[in-house]
């Protein structure tokens, strides 16, 4: 079986996170009424590692949610702790914020975000997978030794709110074993 | 059993809370989890509003529920962040301490045609245990790391504690050794002493007894005999050491007075824990104080003393004072940083005694303030301090129904004032009798 994702592949998976990333972005700006910026989908394989060293971003409050289907993988997201105020204005959370109201505006987002990205991703490739419970966790506490996989592939997009500092990275992992069924996916596409 | 009645019978049967919604915010179906708990069937419920039937969360679970029919995506609501969106009782109302349900609820967009969401299906789950298990747990842990902590500041204080009962017995091992060489000094000096003196006596009648010679050739006009004296004289430097004897012999005298005085004086504070109760003067004590003390004193400090002319003498017990004196003198030494003053000044009234040693040197800040009577508190490095000086002074003080006052000010210098009360020995001692 080879994992390896091909120039034409990858350029390929970009073009539809491109796509369903577009569609994650319209559904914050409808919920949130605010003009929210893209960045390009960056795909890569990773080690364990590199994931670490990718998500230990200070300033940054991280979260977690799986999802299971015919592909399966976890969802991580990366939001910034500044302008967290703002976006909690928008989303009409009750200001100051408290540690579980914080955690609770967090969550939501992250849920949003990864929703909207996994299921325009999955739906292109027709593809399914359902998401759990997204849940708040501390990067410092993963140890990369301790990995059951070497590689992942990693599927990573920024979102910005432009009207507030607020800064919100998503990235898709997928286990080993679905990669496989993903790039047969593309293949057939691509034919 | 047809399929329908199946999955029927499944949802009654279901541990979680199953509520299909329409846009309208109007209940189609909720199975016997909500039911049984809120006595309306879903034969009755159905087309009622959720947001009427739950007045007092219906911002919350509107906001949740419309975003699942926006975003045809599924919204999750915590029980760490809301743990009673329905106020249902606890699923155990008998050995349960909570009285409300713990629930995490899940909204998933269950009929979607065209990408639009028709119905939402709203799944509570019951987590009450987990809930409170959880909050066991944190309790727990809180708990743990409080005692940890507390712990560790009792372990450091052992320490410290320790380290300072081996300097104090680190002194008191010193202050014996102290006392054993200046007895076993005492009896050599003893000789040397009044041998020096018989010497000095000597030394006088020698120089006499030359003189005389020194005549007597003279007075024979001998050349040859005077030519011989003078040559004799002048080979040995009798002019010399004619002038020089006699003041040899005064300063060995006074150095082996000097050395005899420190004897006695270390003998003296040897003995600290002699409490003898007796009439004694208080500017002697603290000169021969003074005199212990002038190792650490001579070469940054300068000492200026102010003693009131005849003061009476105080009953007491003069060594423990002397131990006190020591004490705040060789502090006041310690606080001044390089060179500085230490102001010594005695008076008394009809009352009492009063005696200010006041320095110039670093001063006592405030937080330290109220710590420098405990025992074992000190600021000094290690070696430097036992931390029981001031204790051990204020106890003293005390014992002579007495007042140690301080006043300080950092960078400018600290001030000791031993407060005397001048009593009779009936009112210091009433237990006992006067001594003889």
């Amino acid at each position: 079986m080879n994992n390896a994702l091909g120039d034409e592949q990858r350029d390929a998976l970009q073009e539809l996170m491109n796509i369903s990333m577009g569609q994650a972005a319209n559904s914050l700006a409808r919920l949130i009424e605010a003009k929210i910026t893209l960045s390009i989908p960056k795909i890569s394989s990773v080690t364990p590692s590199e994931f670490v060293a990718m998500l230990s971003s200070e300033g940054m409050w991280h979260t977690r949610q799986s999802f299971l289907g015919s592909v399966k993988g976890e969802v991580v997201s990366l939001q910034s702790r500044l302008g967290c105020e703002a976006i909690a204005e928008l989303m009409e959370y009750q200001l100051p914020l408290s540690d579980t109201t914080r955690e609770e505006l967090l969550l939501e987002l992250s849920n949003i975000l990864a929703g909207a990205c996994l299921s325009g991703f999955a739906e292109q490739l027709a593809l399914t997978a359902k998401l759990s419970m997204p849940t708040v966790f501390d990067p410092e506490k993963l140890s990369p030794d301790h990995y059951r996989w070497a590689n992942t592939l990693s599927m990573e997009v920024e979102f910005k709110i432009e009207s507030s500092q607020f800064d919100s990275k998503i990235v898709i992992c997928l286990e080993e074993d679905s990669i496989s069924t993903l790039l047969n996916r593309l293949n057939s596409l691509l034919e | 059993m047809t399929t329908q009645s199946v999955l029927e019978n499944l949802t009654a049967k279901l541990p979680l809370g199953v509520c299909v919604l329409n846009d309208q915010m109007e209940v189609l179906y909720w199975n016997d989890f909500f039911a049984d708990r809120l006595n309306i069937s879903s034969d009755d419920v159905k087309g009622q509003n959720l947001l009427t039937l739950f007045p007092n969360e219906a911002k919350y679970l509107k906001k949740k529920i419309n975003s699942v029919f926006v975003l045809n995506n599924a919204s999750f609501s915590y029980w760490e962040h809301r743990p009673h969106v329905f106020l249902f009782s606890s699923s155990r109302p008998i050995t349960g301490e909570e009285t409300l349900m713990y629930q995490n609820i899940e909204f998933l967009p269950l009929d979607v045609t065209d990408n639009k969401v028709k119905t939402v299906c709203m799944i509570v789950q019951d987590v009450t245990e987990l809930a409170s298990y959880y909050q066991g747990q944190k309790e727990l842990s809180e708990q743990l790391s409080q005692e940890h902590n507390a712990l560790q500041e009792l372990n450091r204080k052992l320490e410290e504690a320790q380290n300072q009962l081996l300097q104090a017995d680190k002194m008191a091992a010193i202050g014996q050794l102290a006392a054993g060489v200046a007895h076993e000094i005492n009896n050599p000096i003893g000789f040397i002493n009044s041998n020096l003196q018989s010497l000095e006596d000597y030394a006088v009648k020698l120089l006499k007894l030359v003189n005389f010679y020194e005549k007597v050739v003279h007075k024979t006009q001998n050349k040859t005999f005077i030519a011989l004296q003078k040559d004799m004289q002048e080979r040995m430097k009798y002019q010399f050491i004619r002038e020089d004897m006699p003041e040899l012999v005064a300063e060995s005298i006074d150095g082996i007075n000097r050395v005899s005085e420190i004897v006695k004086s270390l003998k003296a504070f040897s003995h600290v824990d002699s409490s003898e109760w007796q009439y004694a003067d208080i500017v002697e004590g603290i000169e021969s104080t003074l005199k212990i003390a002038n190792n650490e004193l001579k070469y940054n400090v300068e000492i200026h003393r102010e003693y009131q002319q005849q003061l009476p003498k105080l009953f007491c017990q003069p060594m423990q004072l002397n131990q006190v004196f020591l004490n705040l003198i060789v502090n006041g030494a310690q606080a001044i940083v390089d060179k500085g003053h230490i102001y010594i000044t005695v008076s008394a009234t009809d009352n009492d005694y009063q005696v200010a040693i006041k320095d110039t040197g670093c001063g006592i800040s405030k937080s330290a303030m109220n710590k420098i009577f405990e025992p074992f508190y000190t600021t000094k490095p290690v070696g430097q301090g036992t931390g029981l000086g001031l204790s051990l002074s204020y106890s003293i003080v005390q014992k002579h129904k007495g007042n140690l006052v301080v006043t300080s000010e950092p960078n400018v210098g600290t001030t000791f004032t031993v407060i005397l009360p001048i009593l009779t020995p009936e009112q210091l001692l009433p237990e006992a009798s006067a001594p003889a």
